[in-house]
């Protein structure tokens, strides 16, 4: 409890002004996963893939889209606060838990999800789970548990690859009325880190000079920019 | 109008905060109009706290500005009985309703999933799941012995075996033949009280009785059921003062000829944190095992699923999930949802070709998981000997036999053929290994040592 003062952060500490919704999900390969989450039929989907391949996006925009109470619960920052977070939450319509794998290995938590999951079966709310990893190679000390993840439809997330990653900041920047050519897009790809969460950060960035600036994203605007240290 | 209130507010909230606090702490609450109070439904304590602390502030500023001052929020913990409704960005062009009526497509995409029970003949609060009966219970050699008494304890609840205590690895059918018990017994006596709970529930009910003084209320509840049934006793470990509890109500429902059922993952003397006086309890009526299934009743399972799913599963395509997939139920349907799932999405039918692509990453990790090294190791282990015994030329039965064990679970557990099996193990000759398995299999039927050695490696390789 003494720790819930720490505060939620966001993966690299930052408030993604556009959100995580399912209209702004490039699926690149992940157009299944997408299609499932967007369905909103399966009772239970297990998601997995590397950083920045977008488990916590699918999760996220699932529970924006829900109109019953719903809740989105990052477990890397939820184990601070004990098992307990836990109780109740077989209420939602939908749960969706991210990062399971930093709770694997540590029994009180385990246990705590295999009865929240068997409250919720119970109840019939609907379950999305997010980890890097699958099922089967979660470090689970309660095999009910490891069972139970396998139960539901299980879909391994891509990264993006090149081509991915610029049709996935295009769609983001127009979103934001920001337009962001292919050359532009391409300049970003080969100076910035090739991950989702570092580019879309560095959107955000981009979208704010622009704006204070009254400057279109250019290459050389952006090369400006690049080659100043953030503050 | 007040009903869209709370809708204005959150779409304000959601405007001000990061979208992860927002999906974290503000989605789950549910909201109700109580006279001039906005009463705000947390699911759990902590999450009240903590939108106290850091929400209540601006969700009383919101809803003082929209309200002309006429409502002020009030937290709770637990769920509204008339929530107001809230729509989303999602939902405004396409309606939850519509959202959750199946298309014919889509219905098929599923498969039934145990509903929220006590429709039919169940009485109110009884948790028996109509989905489970005996009917759609697939029987096979590894589960024969417990579906015969479970329906014995059905047919004569009370008298013929108490308790009924059925044991087995996680994912073989315990669950379902418990709610199936409890089906049965509704259908010959409509007014019969049974209550189907999972041993949590009874831990926390207990503990909600000790802390609000209405233990007596918990006692007179569970001890005025014709049928108990408790799951997954396993989870009673170390908690004494349920134990206690537990010990007492147990008592009272055998002496009133009330029918008690449990489950554990294993035999009672083999469950940690039971008391002795517990486990004796629990033995001294009838314990049955449920082992895993063997591939005929995989492929059974499968076909029973896809069925009821309404989906056309050729037998090849059932034949081959089930042959990969060998430990568990769960696992075996959660690798049919997956065909289906992929089969809905791209619109194809399901051949073997389109199951062996759609469950191409599944299966990869799966392999990796049970090695002949793996075998050799766990076996050598069990039977207290050294791989090298394994692989050597000696022939006296102590090391003989745990081979044959291991090139028997090889065989089963992994995709190598005969003579790579062979290879593995000394370089034998494959009609050795064929051997081995042969008459692994007959021991199995015929030397009840074998048989739980074989089932215990099983478990220990798998789970």
């Amino acid at each position: 409890m003494s720790k819930a003062s720490g505060g939620v952060q966001l993966p690299l500490g930052l408030a993604l002004r556009d959100g995580f919704g399912l209209d702004n999900f490039h699926p690149g390969a992940n157009a299944q996963a997408l299609h499932a989450v967007r369905e909103a039929q399966l009772p239970f989907i297990y998601l997995w893939g590397a950083y920045g391949s977008g488990r916590s996006h699918l999760l996220q925009a699932a529970v924006g889209a829900e109109s019953a109470p719903a809740l989105y619960l990052p477990l890397a920052e939820a184990r601070d606060y004990g098992p307990e977070m836990l109780e109740g939450l077989e209420e939602m319509a939908l749960l969706a838990l991210d990062d399971i794998e930093q709770v694997a290995g540590e029994r009180p938590w385990e246990e705590a999800l295999f009865h929240l999951y068997n409250r919720l079966h119970l109840a019939g709310g609907r379950l999305l789970v997010a980890a890097d990893r699958a099922p089967v190679n979660l470090p689970l000390l309660i095999p009910d548990l490891r069972t139970r993840l396998s139960h539901g439809v299980t879909l391994q997330l891509q990264t993006l690859d090149d081509d991915g990653l610029a049709a996935a900041l295009q769609l983001r920047a127009a979103q934001r009325g920001l337009e962001l050519g292919d050359e532009v897009a391409s300049y970003l790809l080969r100076r910035a880190p090739r991950d989702s969460h570092a580019l879309f950060e560095l959107l955000e960035r981009l979208d704010q000079a622009s704006w204070e600036q009254k400057r279109r994203l250019t290459v050389p605007f952006v090369r400006g920019l690049l080659d100043t240290p953030e503050h | 109008m007040p009903e869209n209130l709370w809708q204005q507010c959150l779409n304000r909230l959601q405007d001000e905060l990061p979208a992860q606090q927002f999906n974290t702490w503000l989605r789950p609450l549910q909201a109700e109009i109580d006279g001039d109070s906005l009463l705000l439904f947390a699911p759990n304590r902590f999450i009240l706290d903590w939108v106290r602390q850091r929400h209540l502030e601006n969700i009383q500023r919101h809803l003082g500005e929209l309200s002309d001052g006429m409502l002020s929020a009030d937290l709770r913990v637990g769920k509204a009985s008339h929530p107001l409704p809230v729509a989303t960005a999602a939902t405004a062009s396409k309606p939850k309703a519509e959202a959750r009526k199946p298309t014919p497509i889509s219905s098929a995409a599923t498969i039934p999933s145990p509903r929220p029970p006590a429709s039919g003949g169940q009485q109110r609060g009884s948790n028996i799941n109509p989905d489970f009966t005996f009917d759609n219970f697939v029987e096979g050699k590894s589960n024969q012995l417990g579906r015969a008494a479970a329906l014995q304890v059905a047919l004569n609840p009370g008298h013929a075996y108490n308790p009924l205590f059925i044991y087995g690895g996680t994912g073989l059918g315990k669950t379902h033949l418990m709610h199936a018990i409890g089906n049965q017994i509704q259908l010959q006596r409509r007014d019969a009280r049974i209550i189907y709970i999972h041993s949590e529930k009874f831990v926390a009910d207990m503990v909600k009785g000790l802390q609000h003084n209405t233990i007596n209320e918990f006692k007179r509840h569970y001890r005025s059921v014709d049928a108990l049934l408790i799951d997954d006793i396993q989870f009673f470990a170390g908690k004494e003062r349920s134990q206690e509890e537990f010990f007492h109500t147990f008592n009272a429902l055998l002496e009133g000829h009330q029918q008690v059922i449990l489950t554990s993952d294993k035999y009672p003397k083999e469950v940690e944190g039971l008391e002795e006086r517990l486990k004796s309890r629990f033995s001294s009526g009838l314990t049955v095992a449920i082992e895993p299934a063997e591939l005929e009743t995989r492929v059974a399972i499968l076909m029973r699923k896809a069925q009821q799913a309404e989906i056309d599963l050729p037998h090849e395509v059932a034949f081959f999930i089930a042959k990969r997939i060998r430990s568990n139920i769960r696992e075996l349907e959660g690798a049919l949802r997956r065909v289906i799932a992929n089969a809905h999405f791209t619109g194809s039918a399901i051949t073997l070709d389109f199951a062996k692509e759609a469950l191409s990453d599944l299966l990869a990790l799966q392999a990796k998981q049970v090695t002949m090294e793996n075998i050799q190791k766990t076996v050598a282990e069990y039977y207290k000997i050294r791989i090298n015994d394994l692989l050597s030329k000696r022939r006296n039965r102590s090391i003989a036999r745990p081979r044959q064990m291991a090139m028997a679970l090889s065989k089963e557990l992994t995709n190598h053929s005969l003579p790579e099996v062979g290879e593995a193990f000394g370089g034998r000759d494959h009609t050795t290994v064929l051997h081995a398995c042969r008459k692994i299999a007959e021991l199995r039927e015929s030397d009840q040592k074998i048989g739980e050695d074989y089932a215990n490696l099983i478990r220990t390789l798998t789970s």
